[in-house]
């Protein structure tokens, strides 16, 4: 595998074939985005590891089914959300997101000052404690699209729904957040 | 109260400033699993693993071979595996095949034979010549050696790999009962003596192979025979030879073993 890092649908054909080392590079490019979809969705470190783990064995050997030419990624993130769905506890303390204790500082934060840095962490905690008092199906929607940056096609995936209904999921989840916010809206 | 505009902006400007856990690598135990349990062979045309079974069950059954426990998952590995070299060699990635065939490290004959803990047997028949690559695996007990031998003139070739032969060593003896081969038509294992010692002759189409792991549990493993086996023990070690080969150019290589 030398020269240009090789495309998803090559590694894929090549796990195909039983080319493990192939797969392993699938694994090493999406496992964070695998580990946290599943953690959002367990609740619990522990579990998500298992799911995420579990999800990356189950894709494998489906592998065969796999349609040429399509995206992995959506694909192997809906067998992820269904492990981690598997695993959920009810039982068990789900722990939702927190601010980093050091906050990591966008460039250009350095120049501000102390106060203006406290307002913005202030509001930076004001809208994580207004996103966890949404239902879960919203928390999951926002998070997807906004924390983990997954695309239309992989939101649908995540969060097992038509990709049609992705937009007006998340369009219903910010206007929720907005409320609880009280967002102004305009026009 | 916060502007709407500034609703989604807040949310994508809030992303770093989040507490992951760490994410595990996955890498490690993902590939680990993959390589203890290979994909069965069946399901790369697609067929229901019960599909798999209830043709074998109407499959000959035949006693096949045993290892004492220190070798059962290598000579296992033999047949689960490298079966899978010879038949997928041309789509295999660019690069060495050692690291597909997780035969450990391409390295030298000098240096194969010091780091095994047996006597190392190397072909002498003339049309083999001297091995194209040697491998050592040192995850196997006591070691385990191969030689790659690549298409050339005067070797017997496949249409379908540039692989001609492959032999491969381990230190162990074979018994019998320890896994038991599911052979169908147009496949055939013959008991053969190599060498003096008992060997197996194995020729024809795919076919399915169980075993018992370390454990004692009954695994199955893909195995794809594009081209022949001849497997025997002699001395305190046992060896594979793999190539396209008809059973006499097989027992003639192994005659020259030395």
């Amino acid at each position: 595998m030398e020269g240009r890092p090789l495309e998803d649908s090559e590694l894929v054909e090549r796990a195909k074939q039983g080319d493990v080392n192939a797969y392993a590079e699938l694994v090493a490019r999406y496992q964070e985005v695998a580990f946290r979809v599943a953690y959002h969705i367990a609740g619990v470190e522990a579990d998500a590891e298992e799911a995420a783990q579990e999800a990356f064995i189950k894709a494998y050997y489906a592998l065969g089914r796999f349609r040429p030419g399509a995206p992995w990624r959506p694909w192997l993130l809906r067998i992820v959300a269904n492990e981690a769905r598997n695993r959920r506890s009810a039982s068990a303390r789900r722990t939702g997101l927190a601010l980093r204790a050091a906050e990591a500082r966008a460039s250009g934060d350095t120049a501000l000052s102390p106060e203006v840095l406290a307002e913005a962490r202030a509001q930076r905690a004001e809208l994580l404690d207004a996103i966890h008092q949404l239902a879960e199906p919203d928390q999951l929607a926002l998070t997807y699209r906004y924390f983990l940056d997954l695309s239309e096609e992989e939101m649908a995936a995540a969060l097992d729904c038509a990709r049609g209904t992705v937009k007006s999921r998340l369009s219903r989840a910010l206007g929720r957040l907005r409320e609880v916010m009280g967002v102004v809206q305009h026009g | 109260m916060v502007e709407e505009k500034d609703l989604e902006q807040r949310l994508h400007d809030l992303r770093p400033y989040l507490e992951y856990p760490t994410t595990p690598n996955l890498v490690v135990a993902v590939r680990a699993r993959l390589v203890a349990a290979r994909r069965p062979w069946w399901s790369s045309f697609g067929i229901p693993r019960r599909l798999v079974l209830a043709a074998a069950a109407v499959l000959i059954v035949i006693g096949g071979l045993a290892a004492i426990p220190q070798t059962r998952d290598t000579i296992a590995h033999w047949f689960g595996v490298k079966g899978v070299l010879v038949n997928t060699v041309p789509s295999l990635p660019p690069g060495p095949l050692g690291h597909d065939l997780m035969l450990g490290y391409r390295t030298t004959l000098a240096d194969a034979r010091a780091g095994a803990r047996f006597r190392v047997l190397v072909p002498t028949e003339s049309t083999l010549g001297q091995p194209d690559e040697v491998w050592f695996n040192q995850a196997v007990p006591q070691g385990e050696v191969s030689f790659v031998y690549h298409t050339r003139p005067g070797l017997p070739t496949s249409s379908t790999t540039d692989v001609a032969i492959l032999v491969m060593e381990i230190q162990g003896s074979v018994d019998k009962n320890f896994f038991g081969k599911m052979i169908g038509p147009g496949t055939t294992l013959t008991e053969v003596t190599v060498n003096g010692g008992p060997g197996y002759w194995i020729e024809g189409n795919p076919h399915v192979i169980f075993f018992k792991d370390a454990l004692g549990n009954f695994r199955d493993e893909n195995l794809r025979l594009a081209s022949n086996t001849l497997l025997w023990q002699q001395g305190d070690v046992t060896l594979r030879i793999e190539g396209p080969l008809t059973k006499a150019q097989a027992l003639q290589i192994a005659a020259s073993m030395q």
